[in-house]
């Protein structure tokens, strides 16, 4: 189960968006570390850095946390065996080593992937990262009660399906070979050229089996990275990190580690983080979140003042909200009227409610707007910035309904400004004319959920989004209109429940790929011809806007969480 | 309360006085209070404002679901362009952020729902508390525990959560703003309605006049509804008034908590829930309707005591201003056992 929501808010927990031009601006006037007119932006160790956020850092536990690339504050602990490159825009999309030597080594048909271990690899004890360490982690994150975590390892690994884990199964799994201290060897049932991809996410990090107290190791889990755990208070609300010793750059390209401590502060609400930043004062001047964006009234207020402006940090994680159809209930199994409504919407409206057009960025495409995932333009029934409600009108006539009809739109009654009644009444607007007349259904957010995602409740026309666990076409695409993803019982994301043995076919070749641009590029195509079918409606890709403190250094973006990576940060 | 029956009382009742001069009385004693007389005339305009609401907003030319894109900064937020939050001749409160749409139509639009919702839900409250509590307070010794015990329990009951499990469970296809008028009537309100009319009920039950009437062979409908009813008159009506600004809060709390009125059709309570983020980028929209809702909330409370003094002149207002406590004062000291003349009023 691939949970569109989970992912994409924890992911967006793990998220903090900075511009890297906003770096020099940092240093204000106030700043006593400014020298001359520039001031001083080389980033330098040192500090604590403080971290605001909303949501704890719970079941801080590798096999427990479920990352897009690592996750953000996981990362400065726990070190896998790819990671993501931590550089700004679309170069920070790419997947390099991070414990392994490269990216990993696949047989021909991309169901053996192979990785090394760098030499010299400690824990904060001192003691040496072995393979067969990685290996266990995995075994765990199999056990009923370390569950969290993503479900493609259980889908991949030969023989994974109805693992329990090492404490129960103490044979372990015997798709995870380790020929020797330093080899990792993976078997999988099919072929996955993306299997790197995966591997950056926290079950790929190293657990000693000695150390190992089962549900218990969240409070302090064995660091692999740059910081070890000295405090860990209600389950991950406060969270004190401080340098391990143990850990050298030399073995690390990717973690820059500048602060001395890194103070962890969740459970605030979100309109107070995003105060606390804009003041800036005291341990606030040193101070990221990693989860909390500026709405659209707060990014009015900081707009309006440059100081607050320059600290802010813009970033694009790929994410698409759009309307979504179900083809089996009357009038969307006619491709005219799901069409009419793709002509009929005012994307600009649209974008509006979501925040404007610093915000979101309109959609034509299901992928996101970047190259990682295969983006390739395309826009079947062009409806301009503001709808096209002619078109649309002509092809309801088509389908027999010249009087126009009425439908019902169903939304969440969340304030999240991505399936919230704001979006659902600028689409309402616009449908309004071409002649269709939209009732809304607005659920509670729960409620919503389990509606959409049931093939027996899924309502006809709903708002919808989608973010992926890594910046590439396959987990984009494949959950949302791979035939054999579609789910009878349980919860589906099919939500098309398109079943076309050419989609599916052209997701198994592009499965194979191991040379990720070239799988890009089919994506994009896939992705283009799947558009032409008009099963969902895309909206709008949205933007992340974050405060960070004044003394905040160092700033970088990448493209694949499109958030300030805090590895990267200095305080002094 | 019982001074407050006997005036009424004796209206409803075939004595010397006739049985005009309770409700002369009454208007009498009202129009003596300079605030409640402003608060009636505020009610009243509001009134106008939400029966009137398509005329106005015809005035003006804009209606309140239109957007209006080119009128708010996309880049910022979608803050409104220009001073004031976008007021201009087109626009007279402005434009609501993100969307355009006019607020003045929103605002009056807002209260038809408002004061709609209110005032439908008082008007059940009121009957089914009158029922209940005669019911109870005529009715056996069984009829009499049920009833109150069930009363017992709606009285006990939390409106907000009881509301938010309510609404989860009705259909979506039902009306809104009928629902929200049903949950805040039945769940809250009427229940305690019923207990004050039972109390009354069994107070004026053993009065002669009551007797008489029963003992004379009419029937228990007959003796309620011409005997008692015009004594609960005074009280109930002076309840009600007071229930109006309380159903107004809840319809707006309900609207807040999104569980109110459905999105496009403007409420105060939802024009607050979305506003309030808004309170520094763009004031006025948060202003607005809250500003609306106080006066309206404001205005409905002094007219209800204004109401209740009227009804019940020996109970002080609670009210320190503008009540004419003092003029009336002077004028009972000049015409013993009277209000003041017409000619005695500035």
């Amino acid at each position: 189960m691939r949970q569109p929501s989970v992912i994409a808010r924890r992911v967006a927990a793990a998220s903090v968006s900075l511009v890297v031009a906003a770096g020099a601006a940092a240093c204000g006037p106030e700043d006593s570390d400014a020298k001359g007119a520039g001031g001083d932006s080389t980033p330098h160790k040192g500090g604590t850095l403080t971290v605001l956020n909303a949501q704890p850092q719970s079941d801080f536990d590798p096999a427990r946390l479920y990352t897009s690339g690592g996750g953000n504050v996981p990362s400065l602990v726990f070190r896998t065996l790819t990671t993501r490159n931590r550089e700004n825009g679309a170069a920070g999309a790419k997947v390099v080593p991070d414990l392994a030597t490269d990216t990993g080594r696949p047989n021909k048909d991309a169901t053996v992937w192979t990785y090394t271990l760098k030499k010299g690899l400690k824990y904060e004890d001192g003691t040496p990262i072995t393979s067969a360490d990685i290996k266990y982690g995995i075994e765990r994150s199999f056990a009923p009660e370390l569950s969290g975590g993503a479900p493609y390892l259980r889908d991949w690994l030969v023989g994974a399906a109805g693992y329990q884990g090492p404490y129960k199964d103490k044979k372990g799994l015997s798709a995870i070979e380790t020929p020797d201290a330093r080899t990792i060897v993976f078997h999988l049932v099919k072929p996955e050229g993306e299997f790197p991809y995966l591997a950056t996410q926290t079950q790929f990090a190293p657990v000693p089996k000695g150390k190992d107290t089962g549900t218990k190791y969240e409070s302090h889990p064995v660091s692999s990275g740059p910081y070890k755990v000295v405090k860990n208070e209600n389950d991950g609300e406060h969270l004190v990190l401080e340098r391990n010793t143990h850990w050298s750059a030399a073995t690390d390209e990717e973690r820059k580690a500048y602060p001395d401590t890194i103070d962890v502060r969740s459970g605030l609400d979100s309109s107070v983080i995003n105060q606390r930043l804009s003041a800036s004062q005291g341990a606030d001047a040193a101070a990221v979140t990693t989860d909390t964006n500026l709405g659209p009234a707060e990014l009015a207020k900081v707009s309006g003042d440059k100081e607050l402006a320059a600290r802010v940090g813009t970033g694009h994680f790929g994410y698409t909200n759009y309307l979504a159809f179900n083809p089996k209930v009357k009038p969307f199994d006619k491709p005219e009227v799901r069409q009419a409504i793709a002509y009929a919407i005012d994307r600009s409206s649209v974008v509006n409610a979501a925040g404007g057009s610093a915000l979101a960025e309109p959609a034509t495409t299901f992928l996101p707007n970047q190259k990682s995932f295969g983006y390739t333009a395309y826009d079947p029934f062009p409806a301009g910035a503001s709808g096209n409600p002619a078109k649309a009108r002509e092809l309801l006539a088509k389908a027999g309904h010249k009087n126009g009809l009425t439908l019902t739109l169903t939304h969440s009654n969340s304030k999240d400004f991505e399936t919230s009644p704001e979006i659902a009444t600028a689409v309402q607007d616009a449908l309004k004319k071409a002649g269709i007349t939209v009732k809304l259904q607005g659920l509670e957010d729960n409620d919503y959920r389990d509606k959409i995602h049931s093939v027996k409740t899924e309502p006809g026309l709903f708002l919808a989004h989608w973010g992926a666990d890594w910046p590439s076409g396959g987990p984009f695409l494949a959950p949302i209109f791979d035939g054999r993803q579609i789910v009878k019982d349980g919860a589906n994301f099919n939500t098309g429940q398109l079943d076309d043995k050419s989609v599916n076919d052209e997701i198994d070749a592009i499965n194979k790929l191991t040379d990720l641009d070239a799988a890009a590029r089919r994506w994009g195509a896939l992705d283009k011809k799947i558009g032409d079918k008009a099963l969902v409606v895309p909206l709008f890709h949205p933007v992340y806007k974050r405060l960070y403190g004044k003394d905040v250094k160092n700033i970088v973006i990448s493209d694949w969480t499109g958030v300030l990576d805090i590895s990267q940060v200095a305080v002094k | 309360m019982s001074e407050a029956l006997a005036v009424v009382g004796t209206a409803g009742t075939d004595t010397s006085v006739p049985a005009v001069s309770g409700a002369r009385q009454f208007w009498r004693r009202l129009r003596a209070q300079r605030a409640a007389l402003v608060a009636a005339a505020v009610v009243a305009l509001l009134v106008l404002v939400a029966l009137a609401a398509p005329l106005l907003t015809a005035l003006e030319g804009q209606d309140p679901t239109t957007y209006h894109p080119t009128l708010i900064d996309s880049a910022r937020g979608g803050v409104p362009l220009g001073s004031l939050g976008g007021v201009s001749a087109d626009h007279w409160l402005g434009v609501e952020p993100q969307t355009g749409r006019d607020m003045f139509a929103r605002l009056v639009y807002g209260a038809r729902v408002s004061l709609g919702v209110s005032l439908a839900a008082t008007l059940i409250q009121v009957l089914l508390g009158v029922a209940m509590g005669v019911a109870a307070g005529l009715g056996n010794r069984w009829v009499d525990l049920v009833i109150s015990r069930v009363t017992d329990i709606f009285v006990s009951m939390p409106l907000m959560i009881m509301a938010l499990a309510l609404l989860a469970i009705v259909p979506s296809g039902f009306p809104r703003p009928v629902l929200v008028a049903l949950i805040i009537s039945l769940v809250a309100g009427w229940s305690t309605v019923a207990k004050m009319v039972r109390a009354q009920t069994l107070a004026l039950k053993n009065l002669d006049y009551v007797s008489a009437s029963r003992l004379s062979g009419w029937s228990t409908w007959r003796t309620a509804t011409r005997e008692l009813l015009p004594g609960l008159a005074a009280p109930v009506i002076t309840y009600a008034a007071l229930l109006v600004p309380s159903d107004i809060s809840a319809e707006a709390a309900l609207s807040f908590l999104g569980v109110g009125v459905q999105p496009p059709t403007p409420s105060w309570g939802q024009m607050l829930t979305s506003a309030d983020v808004w309170y520094q980028a763009a004031p006025q929209y948060l202003l607005l309707p809250a500003l609306a809702l106080f006066v309206t909330v404001f205005a409905m409370t002094v007219l209800g005591d204004g109401v209740r003094v009227a009804l019940d002149p020996r109970a002080a207002s609670r009210l320190r201003v503008g009540t004419g406590r003092k003029r009336e004062a002077r004028a009972r000291a000049a015409v013993p056992g009277d209000a003041p003349r017409k000619e005695e009023r500035p």
